[in-house]
């Protein structure tokens, strides 16, 4: 491991679905390049099916890539690495028939952590995300934020350097992830750890970035990075700052005709 | 005016009914054909003083048991395989459907011909009603785990027995409990259909035999005997169901 | 590497083994032919069977039983669900009972009707109707108390009566679930037949199964085996499109 070499180092990798010859055929990732630093937090945004989450997998080797190589300090990636890569899913990635608590205690479980150590780590983790009152609490006994509290903390127990979050806020109302983003940030900021994050929403990626990478249509690959230059935690006046509009809008101008190729509608008009 | 609780007004019908037998019994029956429940009560005593037919509930429930267990083991291997392999499931899943298609009451006279008309024949036609249920049960659960709960435990750094162990195992239980109680139903049905087709030690001796001598009051008392065991153990599956799926209810 | 295709090889490998094993086991005289008679013989009696005198006869005694059940079963059981699904509390208090009822196999209560009917058609229609009536009361009731309450306010509000209500809003949207009590009543009422036929009885394709069981003729035996299983083919076949019918909005 060189000490020099980037958290995670994408170069030129695709990914394509289905059997060639076959009419489902898809490419998800036509070429995607990208380095993320140490500590640095990356939003992957673009339209649906652009092969962001495609991309996520790829990096916490939940799959190959067909094409192009992947390497994590320094090493490529060659499967699953779960002292290095952490995941947070949709809410549904909880275990329904385990309480928060052995949730959380799972990971370590399969890692062969000794059990003091992980009821002790579950017990930090679970305090950090907030959940200490409901260790013994069912999944289906939460609501929605704080089952993704609960997926972070699991996350955060297996003390991995990389959290690679796929729409972790997707069955979130608009009021919960606003809230949800502010407490991330905080969690986060003081957490140096390298992040990468997939999203629908272009305020959510310029209030948590410090870049964000514009995805093109299918096949992806990354069109743009925007970089936001704002200090970390940050806070609710970030989210009504003109700057983090402006950004959004930019984002915006970049994703309109991607967008609007794959709903199959012709590219607007210039002066529209 | 207040409605009395579903449960006792369940209760007041079938006391309802039952009156209207015992009414109509007396009146109208033909006591060769039929008769009041008060009977029937009686009936019960005598018949469990008859070593005979008390020997025979044994001998049926036994069949009933053994049955029972080889259709759930069988049938969750089966089951298991067919719903974890995509490969497995295209190859097997139609041809177990098809099996499960065909009324199987028509090659009843074949069981008795290659097992005999002892408890053999009475439990491989038990099996056979009751591997299918569970096979699909079964199957059905495994096919239904949420492709996101394999990643997840795949990024924590789970194995092939890890994953089994604590995500597929764990998933399948409220299935395995459906399956049995499904599996139960059908195995009694199997079971008791091959009992009354030809008996030699097992209950269907006695429900010819009373058939054939018009003896209502034994025959009422019987089957009374063999639904309340079929309900005892439906009850208990329904139960263990009911127990085992609490986290189905999320 | 196209794995549907290996899927059907698969299939059709397993098929074609159980068909070898047969011809082979036969031929070799490994099994004697009374337990198992060889391809050929079977196929000779199926063919022969449409020329048997006491054949038709037989079909015709089962497919009477048959229809008489299921007709009883179906205006039986529709009405019962009907009366049933009026009120909530009627719902609460008979569904379980009548579920708990279903769970309890009916063919038990054969050797009674035998007893009451005699031995012949009564006591297979008795039976038949019986089991059947279980499946088509509890999908009504299910069908009829289910229906969504937003399309009954809906209704309300357009100033439907209780009548249309009825006839244009509960019945078309119970329709499904009450079409598909009538396809498991109809399979177990010819289920609950050929068993009652094997069980007791003096006519009915059952009936000719466990004749030539009794007398050994097994390659006889196997054909009508193969005939009542393409007869019970034929129903489900028949009840299936004819429930698809009813279901025509479901299908994209």
């Amino acid at each position: 491991m060189t000490p020099a070499a980037p958290a995670i180092r994408v170069q030129n990798v695709s990914q394509t679905y289905g059997a060639a010859g076959d009419p489902r055929r898809v490419v998800a990732l036509g070429g995607a390049s990208l380095e993320i630093a140490r500590g640095e937090m990356v939003c992957l945004v673009g339209p649906s099916g652009c092969g962001k989450s495609t991309l996520l997998n790829l990096i916490g080797g939940l799959a190959t890539p067909e094409s192009g190589n992947i390497w994590i300090d320094g090493e490529p990636v060659r499967g699953p690495q779960p002292q290095k890569v952490a995941f947070v899913f949709q809410e549904s990635a909880l275990f329904p028939w385990r309480t928060i608590q052995e949730n959380v205690e799972l990971g370590m479980e399969f890692q062969g952590v000794p059990v003091s150590e992980r009821a002790s780590r579950a017990r930090e983790s679970l305090a950090t995300a907030g959940l200490s009152a409901f260790a013994s609490h069912y999944p289906r006994q939460l609501s929605g934020g704080m089952k993704q509290r609960a997926q972070l903390a699991r996350a955060l127990a297996l003390r991995t350097g990389i959290l690679l979050m796929d729409e972790p806020f997707a069955a979130l109302d608009e009021q919960t992830r606003m809230v949800f983003g502010e407490e991330l940030s905080l969690l986060l900021a003081n957490a140096g750890k390298t992040i990468v994050l997939v999203t629908h929403s272009l305020t959510e990626a310029v209030f948590l970035a410090d870049r964000v990478a514009v995805f093109s249509a299918r096949p992806g690959r990354i069109k743009q990075i925007v970089s936001v230059d704002e200090e970390h935690p940050r806070r609710q006046s970030f989210m009504t700052s003109p700057k983090l509009a402006q950004l959004r809008n930019e984002l915006y101008d970049l994703l309109h005709d991607e967008i609007r190729s794959t709903m199959n509608l012709p590219a607007a008009e210039p002066g529209q | 005016m207040s409605r009395p609780e579903p449960a006792v007004a369940r209760l007041a019908v079938i006391a309802l009914l039952l009156g209207i037998w015992e009414v109509a019994a007396r009146a109208f029956g033909n006591p060769l054909f039929i008769c009041p429940p008060s009977r029937v009560v009686a009936a019960f005593a005598a018949l469990f003083r008859d070593a005979d037919v008390v020997e025979a509930v044994y001998y049926t429930s036994f069949e009933i048991l053994v049955a029972f267990v080889i259709a759930v083991v069988i049938g969750f291997a089966l089951g298991l395989a067919v719903g974890l392999h995509r490969f497995t499931r295209g190859a097997m899943y139609p041809v177990i459907l098809l099996l499960y298609a065909m009324p199987q009451v028509t090659i009843l006279p074949l069981f008795v011909v290659v097992f005999g008309i002892g408890a053999v024949s009475k439990i491989a036609f038990g099996v056979s009603h009751g591997v299918f249920p569970m096979i699909m049960t079964v199957a059905a659960g495994a096919q239904s785990i949420e492709p996101i709960l394999l990643r997840s435990a795949r990024s924590m750094g789970a194995n092939r027995m890890q994953v089994l162990r604590y995500v597929v195992f764990p998933h399948l239980v409220p299935s395995f409990f459906a399956g049995m109680r499904l599996a139960m139903t059908a195995v009694l049905l199997g079971v008791l259909v091959a009992e009354l087709y030809v008996s030699q030690a097992g209950v269907g001796r006695f429900t010819s035999a009373f058939t054939q001598t018009f003896q209502p009051a034994n025959l009422f008392a019987l089957i009374g005997v063999l639904a309340a065991l079929a309900i005892t153990l439906n009850e208990l599956c329904r139960r263990a169901e009911l127990r085992f799926s609490r986290w189905c209810a999320g | 590497m196209n794995s549907r295709v290996t899927q059907r090889l698969v299939q059709a490998a397993f098929v074609a083994s159980i068909a070898l094993l047969w011809h082979f086991a036969t031929a070799s005289g490994r099994v004697a032919p009374l337990l198992l008679p060889p391809m050929p013989a079977v196929g000779h009696e199926l063919s022969a069977l449409a020329a048997d005198a006491d054949f038709w006869p037989d079909l015709r005694t089962t497919l009477f039983e048959l229809v008489m059940a299921f007709l009883l079963a179906a205006a039986a059981g529709t009405a019962a669900g009907y009366a049933v699904s009026r009120t909530r509390y009627a719902v609460r208090t008979f569904e379980p009972l009548m579920a708990g009822m279903y769970a309890v196999p009916a063919i038990l209560l054969f050797p009674l009707y035998v007893l009451f009917f005699g031995l012949g058609p009564g006591s297979k229609i008795a039976i038949g109707a019986t089991i059947a009536f279980f499946p088509v009361a509890l999908s009504t009731i299910t069908g009829l108390s289910g229906v969504n309450r937003l399309y009954l306010t809906a209704a309300r509000s357009m100033g439907a009566s209780s009548g249309q209500t009825f006839r244009l809003v509960m019945l078309p949207a119970a329709l499904p679930a009450i079409l598909a009590g009538l396809r498991i009543g109809a399979n177990a009422a010819f289920m609950a037949i050929l068993g009652a036929e094997t069980i007791a009885s003096f006519a009915g394709l059952g009936h000719r199964i466990v004749s030539m069981a009794e007398s050994m003729d097994t390659a006889k035996m196997f054909a009508n085996i193969v005939l009542a299983m393409s007869v019970a083919a034929m129903i489900n076949i028949a009840v299936s499109a004819a429930e698809k019918r009813g279901w025509k909005h479901e299908q994209a």
